[in-house]
């Protein structure tokens, strides 16, 4: 790729783009509650993280974010009595409930075509997502490239939706108490911030992961009554219109069952048999919901099991259990983008554009020289595909081929 | 609240003697810890050093004193004994004993009186007006912070909030779940009492009692540690979630962070040699021997905060997605280390 003097003058560019913006837009910032009880922590573009920082005025903040220009900007979910001491030293006094909803998680069928990734040990190459060791050297670093894209944002929202029913439904946190932001680069951010979850400690935090995410659900204690020892057989169902996860197991099976064909049933491990019957059943399934005959428990374990899947929020359990945890400022800019996180309307949330509303230049044309890029879209436009080509772009969308480090300024 | 106390009776203190107002009792009887030898005092110490001693011995508090008096004044004297021992796991000994006996009496109590149990807890808890669900008598209904600062350390499947209805924020329960509960409040509460900072010179004839229960707990946990894991490490004993990031580090394949963290400590805790830890690791293309010691050797103890970690838990390992191929032992399990001792026993 390009010589030491280009990759410097990139990494200038972008600097002090990041500069210009905490410059201009500090005064929009907004700090998070209860600002001095929290730890800061930047990640810089020269490489390095600075942490334990603490600031008691917004100003102290963003006259910082001015001088250093860093390239992400953290603060703690934790509050601290002494959030600028070591770790053993801070004095914890309670945490937000955050939940990270990343694409990432979450596999679509475009990945192939814009995500890439290349092995540190050997160099080999591949589309999509890193696989778990190279097919090559059995390595496990990766330099991957993921990349923006709508498709894959859309089902990280329907992620952030069923994970707000089981917020407000079951949980009975308020609408007030929660916030949804776009992260800037590849999904959602959830922070609940309230007295009533701030003294839950990791294990309690996992609990709720397991909750929203189904795990450990057992179907006997949630409506699927199992009768017999020596021939066990399902004697009843949960209702479409229970509550909780009666409720969400009723309609994720049926969701699952009224639109399963032979291979999808063959994918959760049924027998043909069992599959038979099934398809025999269906239409009088769709008509209305009820116990299909002739299912053992084994079956029924296994559908409710996809079931419960297709309700359950598929959310990063690290983020959520980690009573530390270090997550990125609301209105500071992404380092891998350049665009800002951004908060999404709780209702509503399903028109929010995240590609458009994260945007944070809005001014300006750049001319740069890409080396490869998929297509993408920012705003009303799209841009792309690039190959080996000097392009004149609009801040933003040339910001992004840099963040990425896909394109340089010559 | 007032009427609440009012309903509190000394009988109540004395079963429940780690109530608030059990302990204003006791501060207003300004007793003194260098008067504690005096003859006076006699029964109560007898009856405190039970205590200590069925909590050692077996780990539950069954006899009881019908003497009010005695049974309320004796509670904060065990706390000083144990206090004074000062041992951390027969601190958490002493306080499961308390919390099961608690519980004992708890469940014979009527619905008024675990309710004002409860709120003496700051619980959020509320008779259920919708009383039955699906035939069974949820006559309770409490706020999930309270359900899961002590249902997380209860075992089994049905103490999990996914396995419970919850409705806005409000868990419905059973009598005897509430009950339970509570006797984990208990639990917890009594591990706190025990940690105190400044411990007070204890006059002769206490102290002396104290060295002998020292003694005794000695012997007992001497007794606990020959049951301890056997040398020989049997690798077909190791549950399947080891078994197989075990296999695939053989294999020279990589296995996430949280597998490898599980892998280690398995090993180390089942009496592997840290030299033969880091040696599975050597397959790894990218083997880095000082990284790989250093990790280990962290794990073990012998390094930084000199703990020896242990693998996570069962019900953790399968949030992270570890827990796999689970067999007929996994299900009266909860942790990787107590499968492979109960395997060892099946042997
Ligand atoms: S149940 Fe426990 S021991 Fe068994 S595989 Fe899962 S994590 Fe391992
Ligand atoms: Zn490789
Ligand atoms: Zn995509």
């Amino acid at each position: 790729m390009g010589d030491l003097s280009s990759l410097s003058r990139t990494l200038e560019f972008i600097k002090g783009k990041f500069a210009e913006y905490y410059e201009r837009a500090s005064s929009k910032l907004k700090p998070p509650s209860s600002l001095e009880r929290r730890e800061l922590g930047f990640s810089l573009f020269e490489g390095g993280i600075i942490r334990h920082k603490r600031f008691t005025s917004l100003d102290g903040l963003t006259s910082t974010l001015k001088a250093l220009a860093p390239s992400d900007v953290y603060y703690s979910c934790a509050y601290y009595e002494r959030p600028d001491a070591t770790m053993e030293e801070k004095g914890w006094l309670g945490a937000d409930l955050t939940f990270d909803i990343d694409a990432d998680r979450i596999r679509t069928a475009c990945e192939k075509a814009h995500d890439s990734w290349v092995c540190t040990s050997c160099g080999a190459a591949g589309r999509g997502v890193a696989p778990g060791a190279c097919p090559t050297c059995n390595g496990s670093k990766f330099e991957e490239t993921t990349w923006l894209c709508d498709v894959c944002l859309e089902p990280a929202k329907a992620e952030v939706l069923k994970l707000l029913e089981f917020l407000v439904d079951d949980l009975g946190l308020s609408e007030d108490d929660i916030d949804v932001y776009f992260s800037g680069h590849r999904g959602y951010h959830v922070h609940v911030e309230s007295d009533v979850v701030r003294g839950l400690d990791a294990e309690a935090r996992r609990e709720v992961v397991d909750y929203v995410m189904g795990i450990g659900l057992d179907i006997r204690l949630h409506g699927f009554e199992i009768r017999g020892t020596r021939r066990p057989r399902v004697v009843s169902c949960p209702k479409l219109d229970d509550v909780g996860w009666r409720g969400r197991l009723a309609k994720g099976v049926y969701e699952f069952l009224s639109i399963a064909t032979r291979e999808s049933l063959e994918g959760i491990g049924l027998r043909d048999k069992v599959i038979d019957i099934i398809l025999a059943q269906r239409d009088q399934l769709l008509k209305g919901w009820g116990l299909l005959k002739g299912v053992d428990v084994n079956g029924w374990r296994r559908i409710a099991k996809k079931g419960a899947e297709l309700r359950s929020a598929n959310v990063d359990p690290v983020v959520t259990t980690d009573v530390h945890r270090l997550i990125r400022l609301a209105g500071t800019l992404h380092g891998k983008t350049a665009l800002r996180k951004v908060k999404a309307p709780l209702s509503g949330i399903e028109g929010f554009d995240p590609l458009k509303e994260a945007v944070a230049f809005e001014r300006g044309e750049v001319t740069i020289f890409v080396y490869e890029a998929p297509e993408f879209r920012l705003g009303e436009r799209t841009y792309g595909p690039f190959k080996e080509k000097m392009v004149e772009l609009p801040t933003a969308a040339a910001l992004i081929l840099l963040c990425k480090g896909v394109a340089i300024v010559r | 609240m007032l009427m609440e106390r009012m309903i509190l009776t000394k009988e109540d203190l004395a079963k429940y003697p780690f109530l608030r107002e059990a302990a204003e009792y006791v501060e207003d009887l300004g007793l003194k810890v260098e008067d504690l030898d005096d003859f006076a005092y006699e029964q109560v110490i007898n009856r405190a050093e039970e205590r200590v001693q069925e909590a050692i011995l077996y780990a539950i508090i069954t006899k009881r004193s019908y003497n009010n008096d005695v049974e309320i004044l004796s509670f904060p004297i065990a706390i000083l004994i144990i206090s004074t021992i000062g041992d951390n796991f027969l601190k958490r000994r002493y306080a499961l004993a308390e919390a099961k006996r608690a519980y004992n009496l708890l469940k014979l109590e009527n619905e008024e009186k675990i309710l004002i149990m409860a709120k003496n807890f700051n619980w959020i808890i509320s008779f259920n007006d919708k009383g039955v669900i699906e035939g069974l008598p949820y006559k309770f209904s409490i706020h999930f912070i309270n359900y899961l600062k002590n249902a997380t350390s209860i075992k089994g499947e049905k103490w999990k909030l996914i396995n419970r209805i919850l409705i806005e924020g409000n868990v419905p329960l059973m009598k005897g779940e509430v009950a339970r509960l509570l006797a984990e409040e208990v639990r917890r509460y009594v591990e706190k009492k025990l940690d105190v900072k400044e411990l007070p010179n204890l006059p002769m004839g206490l102290a002396r009692r104290v060295e002998m229960l020292r003694a005794l707990f000695t012997r007992e946990e001497g007794k606990a540690s020959l049951e301890e894991v056997p040398k020989a490490v049997v690798t077909s004993a190791f549950p399947p979630c080891v078994r197989a990031s075990y296999e695939m580090t053989l294999l020279g394949k990589h296995i996430p962070h949280v597998s490898r963290f599980t892998l280690t400590s398995f090993l180390i805790n089942v009496g592997v040699p840290v030299d033969k830890v880091i040696d599975l690791f050597r397959n790894l293309s990218d083997f880095n021997e000082r990284m790989t010691r250093y990790q280990v050797e962290h794990i073990a103890g012998e390094r930084g905060s000199r703990v020896r970690y242990i693998p996570p838990k069962c019900s953790t390992l399968r949030t992270y997605g570890v827990c796999v191929n689970v067999d007929e032992i996994c299900k009266v399990v909860q942790h990787p280390l107590s499968y492979y001792k109960k395997k060892l026993q099946l042997k």
